[in-house]
């Protein structure tokens, strides 16, 4: 019994053994599809640029190697057969190598995506594959997210389809570029992604409240995250390529995964290492940040004197002060190489030189006198004497005449010749490219890239170079951004990517506003609502003009909002009010004359006659409308003559009943502005009680000295109406104590 | 004196009216303590020696004259009467209060239950020299049957949301679910400074803050902030990340007032050394980056957040039934008072509280329950998970299964009580013999229409019962009485 219980366990084992030693894939996409490298790129693809004197697609290969893959589909489009010499001739194709490397070119290749559909139009990858791209520099042991990426999938049955491969870094690292700056909303227990975006340019982060809806109590939201590039794919993330033509890069893949988790019912999970190094050169500020931590030993095992390309010749040695000397190198005297600078074989340096934080390539020479800082040689360059340089990348076979400086961020591309006795601005691109040629290119989208090259070469030669521009002797074009990319994107065209600023003083301007937000807010929450109960009202009535809407509907409408905003029956009124006698203005704009606001305005008030109507009803709505109407004719101050008439149109149209107008009139004024108000429209106002009271035979009006109202009734009867007191009738002037003179005629 | 004490015992407990409606939430019986106890015991216990008790006229009515509320602190209570329809909230209060605030204050509300570590609170208080750190804790299932509520909780809470920096101690968001329409905001500002944030949904607030000095006096300028946990803390977070709060006392933004900023640089005289201090050391709080310590900012917000241990807010009837279960595991007394008369022949579980001057009688068994003061509990009476007040009297074989029965209620013989919450003197007699209660009801004595014979004596106050009130309809009773014969 005990045997065979044995045997069962055995037979497990070695078919879960089975089940791990299908080999690992991966899939190295040898192309960046996009142009941050040119001029560079034009002469070599970027997997080809040499990265502490190391083609990149090498350490990518080795990376993968390392991490135990066996199979790596090599897909390479802009210049493939450069890539295919490459590797051919390389450690990988070797019969030796543990890592079986096949190369898939095709000038189809538009986008990553393309790359995933071919992947599963061939059928290449069987089992769980590495994604990676052909710059990306990396010492990350993935084998740990492999393992759980294939116990999730054993665990909820192929539901997660992708790891990310995250390498913890604080912001504002130098690793870390502005282009690449994400975020992560994640599932802390589960590691799952719940919101992936890129934070360029962006303030505020939204998070939806959907991604929090999932059971879980508890996420993390994580800035903190360099993305390495590196992502373990299942095949289906090939298929979902295939069943989704419009995803063109991982980004849009994992939004989409992210936006329809619902509906496909995928995931996505991410993995974070702390110790490992992973970095993808997606520009020339990475280039330099990466070649830089490269030399400071940062991707170790991966490190300049191992040679880990096993290429006869490459071997350099390594002393302190990380500072790394291939074969033959020659030192004047009196030169210095401070720190962090690897040299490659046949360099010979001249005297007096200051050399730190830089990669000089094989076979260069360098002259007398030389400050080189943070400079990338690569091979066969050649710097006369007394030359500075600052933070620049110096391509193959360049030449830089005495006296020359290239101050921080300049590029020399291929062949090109600088100088003498030239300052080179920050950030000059030179290139032996005419940019003009790249725009004729553009035209033609489908073009493959290595026929424009070909047939443009012609052309430069007609082009005479600017002295003023690269020197005397110099042999170059200044590149500049083309302009018909503007709509693209006017980052794609800046070669040195933009670094990440630590503190930017930006946010403080937001921060600001807000907190006037804020403020306001917290004095009195209420005002908001009022705010925006009043620009509804005025929205409804706009609609139930252009819509011809029944007025009983309208006030349906505004009785849901009032509810909706919490709004007094008595706010209402005087919003109705105030949005109605302002709309006028509203339209037409502030510069009306009375005429034509008076113009405008009574046809509303008929129109609308029946929504006031329904709310102006008590004694003490009417009251509060005709405060609401003086209100507004107080800031009005220029229009305060239409202000009779709109009275004796509400007067009319029965909106506004005769008591309340003369109540109103008699209360008390508040202060001298309304006073004054009361006193100028007062005679106007005589007129509406003419004209409104056939009823009590008012035969005239007559104006009191101390600013009453004296309406001349029928049977010699008078009825005064104080500015500040009731009507009386036949009374005499209580203020004045003149019983003759006021007003009695 | 570091802190003042200062607890807010005002509360309506507006989320049990059942049970607040005869008694003041600061004096509901809790293990046969008042409620208001708790806090009072959790403050002395760390040392405190002068508390300042926020509450009502009609609890400190009570406090001094009922002899079953035995507050039984050592401490010094200076009481602050507000009044009760002034409808003053908890920023409100200590705004009140201002003249008497003369250090930073630790605010403790009177309904908070806990074991936690108080000096978690303070320490962190102290170590980062924090404008405001408070206590939190993980939510809490209740699994017990609740009276009166039926089927399954209602789902779809409003949840808070609360975002923490990487050490879990620093708070840097807050906000209410229902806040959140457009989902969750965050300035990139402040993800930079915080890479990792943390955001916790299943947290209770313990409603216990220690707050610097200077907020309170910011209260007194800002009379729009009437409650500490819906505005003034939220108000404080968002604060932190603001420019203008980089020296504390911005935080008053009336800048005129010259007199008042004197009055707190004078105070904070060492303030100065703890900033040169923090200039000259090498110690930060966070690493990634060369900046200063907290990045310069002056407002600090923290939170300690109780992985394990009790908490408990009994706002709620369900929070008032786990209180209660769990009360007898928090203080060392005996279960049974000794001046309780017990029998001797009846069955009374470990896990049950007898009150003081309780008469229990022959072939009774109690379990899992706490009995108030001077009640009695007659023969062949089975009480089990239930809750009962002081002074309440169960006559013969009744049968008391997971219900509250509030103060000097009367349970007729053979009554057959089972997840119900019987009011304060409510009477429940049954004309036939051996009534069984609807299971899951509320039994009220201002019940609409009162049945006769449930209520033989009409109730002395028959109020207006509020909206929220979830009355059972007398039918439902008088289907019972129908069925028995």
């Amino acid at each position: 019994m005990s045997s065979r219980g044995g045997k069962q366990k055995k037979g497990n084992v070695t078919s879960e053994q089975e089940e791990e030693e299908q080999p690992l894939q991966a899939v190295l996409v040898a192309d960046s599809f996009n142009r941050r490298f040119f001029p560079i790129s034009k002469d070599q693809p970027r997997a080809l640029l040499p990265l502490g004197n190391v083609a990149m697609i090498d350490y990518t290969l080795e990376f993968l190697t390392s991490t135990g893959v066996q199979e790596t589909f090599v897909f390479c489009c802009w210049m493939s057969n450069k890539i295919k010499d490459h590797l051919l001739k390389s450690k990988w194709c070797r019969p030796t190598s543990p890592n079986v490397v096949h190369i898939i070119t095709s000038d189809l290749y538009r986008s990553l995506g393309d790359v995933l559909r071919d992947v599963d139009a061939k059928n290449l990858v069987r089992n769980d594959f590495i994604l990676v791209y052909g710059d990306v520099v990396s010492n990350i042991d993935v084998s740990q997210a492999l393992q759980e990426h294939r116990h999730r999938r054993k665990v909820d049955k192929n539901i997660s389809v992708m790891t990310m491969v995250f390498k913890e870094s604080s912001p504002g690292h130098k690793t870390r570029c502005e282009e690449d700056d994400v975020i992560v909303a994640m599932d802390s227990k589960s590691k799952r992604v719940l919101h992936y975006q890129k934070t360029q340019g962006l303030k505020k982060l939204q998070f939806p409240m959907n991604i929090f809806q999932h059971g879980s109590d508890e996420f993390e939201i994580r800035h903190d995250l360099l993305d390495c590039h590196i992502s373990i794919c299942s095949p289906q993330v090939a298929e979902l390529f295939t069943d989704n033509f419009d995803y063109q890069t991982r980004n849009d893949f994992v939004r989409g995964i992210l936006v329809n988790e619902e509906i496909l019912g995928n995931q996505i999970h991410l993995y974070v290492t702390q110790d490992g190094y992973g970095a993808r050169v997606s520009n020339l500020q990475m280039y330099d940040s990466v070649s830089l931590d490269m030399v400071r030993r940062w991707v170790y095992p991966l490190t300049p004197e191992a040679n880990f390309t096993d290429q006869q010749g490459q071997g350099c040695t390594h002393s302190r002060h990380n500072v790394y000397r291939g074969a033959e190198v020659s030192l004047g005297h009196g030169s210095q190489m401070e720190e962090n600078v690897l040299i490659g074989r046949d360099t010979s340096i001249g005297a007096n030189c200051h050399i730190s934080n830089s990669v000089i390539g094989n076979n260069c020479t360098i002259g007398d006198n030389v400050v080189l800082d943070r400079a990338h040689m690569w091979n066969n360059v050649h710097v006369s004497s007394n030359v500075e340089i600052h933070q620049s990348v110096v391509c193959d076979g360049a030449v830089v005449k005495e006296a020359v400086r290239l101050n921080k961020q300049c590029v020399l591309a291929y062949n090109v010749v600088i100088g003498p006795n030239l300052s080179l601005p920050e950030g000059t691109v030179v290139s032996m490219h005419h940019p003009e040629e790249e725009e004729e290119d553009d035209d033609d989208e489908f073009l493959s890239d290595d026929q424009e090259v070909g047939h443009s070469k012609d052309k430069t030669r007609q082009k005479a170079f600017n002295p003023a521009e690269v020197g005397p002797e110099g042999k170059g074009y200044i590149w500049k951004a083309s302009m018909n990319d503007t709509e693209d994107e006017e980052l794609a065209q800046c070669l040195w990517g933009l670094v990440l600023n630590p503190d930017p003083e930006s946010d403080s301007e937001s921060e600001a506003s807000e907190e006037s937000q804020d403020r306001s807010r917290s004095v009195s929450p209420e005002i908001d609502d009022v705010n925006a109960f009043q620009l509804e009202v005025l929205g409804t009535l706009q609609r139930g003009l252009e819509e011809n809407i029944v007025c009983d509907n309208l006030v349906l409408e505004i009785n849901s909002l009032k509810y909706a905003y919490n709004i007094t029956l008595k706010e209402v009124m005087q919003i109705l009010t105030r949005v109605v006698l302002e709309y006028p203005f509203q339209q037409q704009g502030t510069q009306l004359t009375t005429l034509q606001y008076t113009g405008s305005l009574l046809p509303l008030l008929k129109t609308w006659s029946p929504v006031f109507k329904n709310y102006i009803k008590r004694a003490q709505d009417h009251l509060d409308c005709l405060s609401a109407v003086e209100e507004l004719f107080l800031e009005q101050d220029t229009h305060q003559t239409a202000m009779v008439k709109v009275l004796m149109k509400m007067y009319q149209l029965e909106i506004l009943e005769e008591e309340a107008i003369l109540k109103w009139f008699s209360t008390g004024a508040t202060n001298d502005k309304s006073r004054q108000l009361r006193k100028n429209q007062g005679v106007r106002l005589g007129q509406i009680c003419v004209w409104g009271k056939p009823s009590q035979n008012v035969k005239g009006y007559q104006f009191g000295h101390c600013g009453s109202l004296i309406l001349l009734l029928q049977k010699e009867t008078t009825l005064l109406i104080f500015s500040d007191g009731v009507q009386r009738k036949q009374t005499p002037c209580s203020q004045c104590h003149k019983k003759e003179s006021c007003g009695m005629v | 004196m570091e802190l003042q004490a200062v607890l807010m015992a005002a509360g309506g407990g507006s989320r049990m009216m059942d049970l607040t409606y005869n008694t003041p939430k600061p004096l509901l019986p809790v293990g046969n303590k008042p409620l208001i106890w708790y806090p009072l015991n959790l403050l002395e216990r760390v040392g405190f020696e002068e508390v300042i008790v926020i509450t009502t006229k009609e609890v400190q009515k009570m406090i001094s004259t009922d002899p079953k509320v035995k507050l039984d602190v050592k401490m010094k209570l200076d009481l602050v009467c507000i009044q009760e329809d002034a409808d003053m909230g908890t920023a409100d209060a200590l705004r009140h209060i201002q003249q008497k605030v003369k250090t930073d204050v630790l605010v403790v509300s009177c309904d908070l239950i806990t074991d936690a570590a108080l000096h978690e609170v303070v320490d962190l208080f102290r170590a980062h020299n924090a404008t405001l750190s408070m206590l939190m804790s993980k939510a809490h299932e209740f699994t017990e049957t609740v009276p009166g509520q039926k089927g399954k909780k209602k789902t779809g809470e409003q949840r808070d949301f609360v975002g923490v920096d990487g050490t879990g101690k620093r708070l840097l968001f807050m906000a209410n679910e229902a806040d959140l329409d457009e989902g969750v905001v965050i300035r990139k500002s402040i993800m930079r400074k915080h890479p990792r944030m943390h955001i916790k949904t299943g947290l209770v607030d313990a409603h216990l803050y220690c707050l610097k000095k200077s907020v309170v006096d910011f209260l007194a300028d800002n009379k729009s902030i009437s409650s500490i946990r819906g505005e003034l803390v939220p108000y404080l977070v968002r604060k932190q990340f603001s420019k203008s709060t980089n020296s504390p006392k911005v935080i008053d933004e009336t800048h005129q007032n010259l007199k008042k900023n004197d009055k707190i640089q004078i105070s904070s005289r060492d303030e100065e050394l703890l900033h040169l201090t923090q200039e000259r050391s090498c110690w930060n709080d966070h690493r990634g980056d060369m900046s200063d310590a907290y990045h310069g900012g002056r407002l600090r917000c923290y939170v300690h957040i109780m992985d394990e241990g009790i908490c408990y807010r009994v706002n709620t009837l369900a929070a008032y039934i786990e209180a209660n279960r769990l009360a007898p595991k928090l203080f060392d007394e005996p279960a049974v008072h000794p001046s309780a008369v017990v029998s001797e022949r009846c069955l009374i579980g470990a896990d049950s509280i007898i009150g003081a001057s309780c008469q229990i009688s022959d072939k009774t068994s109690i379990k899992r329950s706490t009995i108030g003061v001077s009640t009695t509990v007659r023969e062949k009476v089975k009480v089990t998970n239930s809750i009962i007040m002081h002074g309440v009297t169960i006559e013969e074989g009744c049968n008391i299964q997971g219900s509250v029965i509030c103060s000097n209620a009367v349970i007729g013989r053979g009554a057959d009580i089972k997840y119900c919450l019987v009011g304060s003197a409510q009477r429940i007699e049954p004309d036939g013999e051996n009534p069984k209660l609807q299971a899951r009801s509320l039994y009220f004595p201002y019940t609409q229409s009162p049945q006769p014979s449930i209520h033989p004596h009409p109730p002395p106050l028959p109020p207006t019962p509020p909206n929220s009130y979830k009355l059972k309809a007398q039918h439902s009773k008088r289907a019972q009485f129908k069925d028995s014969p």
